[in-house]
């Protein structure tokens, strides 16, 4: 992980020398976004990105929006089981006649909606949890991970279902279940990052300059300690939707909304009379969205990993 | 850190993560309630709820409700499941047995072909099959397991009409006594081929689905063992002597990377097991991830809870053996950090 200080003012380096230093970070920044981009399928993943953004946020526009919430599946039930092709429904209808085109647009903006909720708050959460545990260390250091222990002894899916099925099928509580298994790694990695730092020469300088503890956690170790949650948060932003279509498929989503889990899921009654179309298109895009996610996650550990360079 | 420690260390360790996991099993099931509703009726009168209540200390204190409960789970009493009709106890070994089966022939699918992809690619660093099994691996991780079994469905079940839904043909297997609850383990015994195939052939497809995932993450490990290992010096003064290029694989540099793979190979079991809740649903595997799903949409608290213990303890066991393999093979490894 390349070890570079971000924070302005008080820097052993940047009182002694402040052009360079600024000088520094401009190079490296500008030869990481190269490293990043030069990889063929971490740009594919944000190519798919971007597109899935752009579809998510202007939903109402490529779709007419159902009235009053457009998070239900417009109903037409004149025109049920349509093929894909039929005029007014690209993709087809389900059984009950709902657009699975309007289905997937209106999809990702609940998958937007769920995985910047749940990752920002577990990225939040977890890294404060495992800073604080990594730079005071002793006993709030020991308690709080053998709290994280035995969060993560219990795998994450199966956690997570246990506590949507508790609080009753629906979306937000599948939202709340996701932040309550997945903060866990954040306070791991977080901590083992924050403790490499403490240890390192910058942070004796500062101490040496006598810089008081609050400004060395807030000015020195936290900026520069978001590497590799942000790399585990990239990953993150797929694995949640990935999860929560599975509990929605199995039935803790709720039934009519425009959620890929559970489009997929009511499509699969048509597949023994040979309707594909209603399950293949949304499992597609939550496909889709993961595949992205991973790629760039993927690209971003190799372009921050210096060990990379020699064994790619 | 000795290894006698450290395994000594692990294992004392390996209780209060035990205990820890069932406090929070136990403070889910309370977090929906007092679970009297399900001894309840309509008829029942303020006296007879607080007698249940009672019955089952569900009057007392958090912690001493937690301390009978406990007390049951370590006797042998998980409690009644409701979409089974009979006691958590007495159901799950048997539905344990169908799930295992399906477990143990995807992790076999995944190790072979994971490892056997791993070494392909990572044998032909940047080459083509190395960019392909790259895609492969990728894609597996991203790939909802729902959806690829739905996908194997609509071609080889609903349009192609080659595989079968479901554990086996119930006909042969009447015929076929019960002995390991493993129905290809069964007709093996009993010596009944035409059973044997016919539990291989409902098999494959389930074994397939929930492989791919786990053949993904294995061949990605493998494939950047070996090319790591394949960089050290042991492998060029094999070359140098005038070794075969395939022998310097097979006997040196595969050997080698399979350790790193090894702690892989148990994490996919936890992978495994969480796939089996949608494949069991999709494929009707009347194993315990279709219990749990019933459980869910039902509201079972006990059958739920018993599979989140049972699915976490096992976790634990395995997570421990892999760490104590993986620190046999390699004695690298810093012990206790």
């Amino acid at each position: 992980m390349v070890d570079f200080p971000q924070s302005t003012r008080r820097n052993a380096i940047d009182t002694i020398a402040p052009e360079s230093a600024l000088r520094v970070r401009w190079r490296r920044s500008t030869e990481l976004t190269a490293k990043i981009l030069s990889n063929p399928a971490t740009v594919l993943g944000f190519a798919i990105i971007v597109a899935m953004f752009f579809m998510a946020i202007f939903a109402p526009w490529i779709t007419t929006a159902n009235t009053p919430d457009p998070y239900q599946m417009p109903r037409d039930w004149g025109a049920t089981r349509m093929p894909p092709g039929t005029p007014g429904y690209p993709l087809g209808t389900t059984n009950e006649g709902g657009d699975v085109y309007y289905g997937i647009v209106w999809g990702t903006r609940m998958s937007l909606q769920l995985s910047i909720t749940v990752v920002g708050i577990t990225l939040v959460v977890g890294s404060i949890i495992g800073s604080l545990a990594g730079f005071i260390g002793g006993k709030l250091d020991e308690v709080l991970m053998r709290i994280v222990d035995v969060f993560l002894s219990i795998p994450e899916l199966i956690f997570a279902l246990a506590i949507a099925a508790i609080l009753g099928p629906s979306f937000g509580n599948i939202m709340f279940a996701l932040a309550v298994v997945f903060w866990v790694k954040y306070a791991r990695i977080m901590r083992a990052r924050v403790i490499q730092i403490k240890n390192s020469d910058y942070i004796d300088a500062a101490r040496i300059i006598g810089d008081s503890k609050l400004n060395i956690y807030f000015r020195d170790i936290l900026p520069n300690s978001f590497t590799p949650v942000m790399v585990q948060a990239t990953l993150d932003m797929g694995n949640v939707v990935l999860i929560a279509a599975t509990l929605s498929f199995i039935g803790l989503g709720e039934a009519g909304i425009a959620e890929w889990g559970v489009l997929v899921s009511e499509g699969q009654a048509g597949i023994a009379s040979g309707r594909w179309w209603a399950s293949t298109f949304p499992g597609l895009m939550i496909f889709l969205w993961a595949l992205a996610f991973n790629l760039v996650g993927d690209g971003l550990r190799d372009a921050l990993d210096p060990r990379t360079e020699s064994s790619r | 850190m000795q290894l006698k420690d450290y395994i000594i260390r692990r294992l004392i360790i390996l209780p209060f993560l035990i205990i820890g996991v069932s406090v929070v099993v136990f403070s889910l099931t309370r977090i929906g309630g007092s679970p009297v509703g399900i001894y309840l009726s309509h008829e029942m009168s303020q006296e007879q709820v607080a007698e249940i209540e009672a019955r089952f200390h569900l009057d007392k204190s958090l912690p001493v409700q937690y301390f009978y409960w406990a007390r049951g789970v370590l006797s042998g009493d998980f409690g009644w499941s409701g979409v089974s009709v009979a006691p958590v106890a007495e159901v799950f070994p048997k539905k344990l047995a169908a799930t295992m089966e399906l477990a143990v022939a995807s992790g076999i699918v995944a190790v072979a072909i994971g490892v056997w992809l791993g070494t392909f690619a990572g044998a032909r660093r940047n080459k083509p099959a190395d960019h392909i099994t790259r895609i492969v691996a990728v894609s597996g991780a991203s790939m909802p397991n729902f959806w690829f079994a739905i996908l194997l469905l609509i071609v080889f079940w609903a349009n192609l009409g080659w595989a079968p839904i479901g554990r086996a043909s119930p006909e042969l297997f009447a015929a076929v006594p019960q002995r390991t609850g493993l129905y290809t383990v069964d007709s093996l015994i009993a010596g009944n081929l035409n059973a044997f195939f016919d539990a291989l052939w409902h098999l494959m497809l389930p074994a397939i689905t929930l492989g791919y995932g786990a053949t993904a993450i294995i061949a990605r490990m493998m494939r950047s063992s070996l090319v790591e290992e394949l960089q050290q010096d042991y492998v060029d003064a094999a070359r140098a002597k005038g070794l075969p290029e395939r022998l310097v694989l097979k006997k040196h540099a595969r050997r080698n990377a399979l350790i790193p793979t090894v702690t892989v190979i148990g994490l996919t079991f936890g992978f495994l097991l969480q796939g089996t809740v949608s494949i069991e649903i999709i494929f009707r595997w009347p194993g315990i991830g279709k219990w749990m799903a019933d459980s869910v949409l039902r509201g079972d608290q006990a059958t739920l809870m018993t599979y989140v213990l049972f699915t976490s303890i096992l976790f634990l066991f395995v997570n421990l053996v892999v760490d104590i393999i993986y620190a046999n093979l390699d004695r690298r490894v810093e012990l206790g950090k």
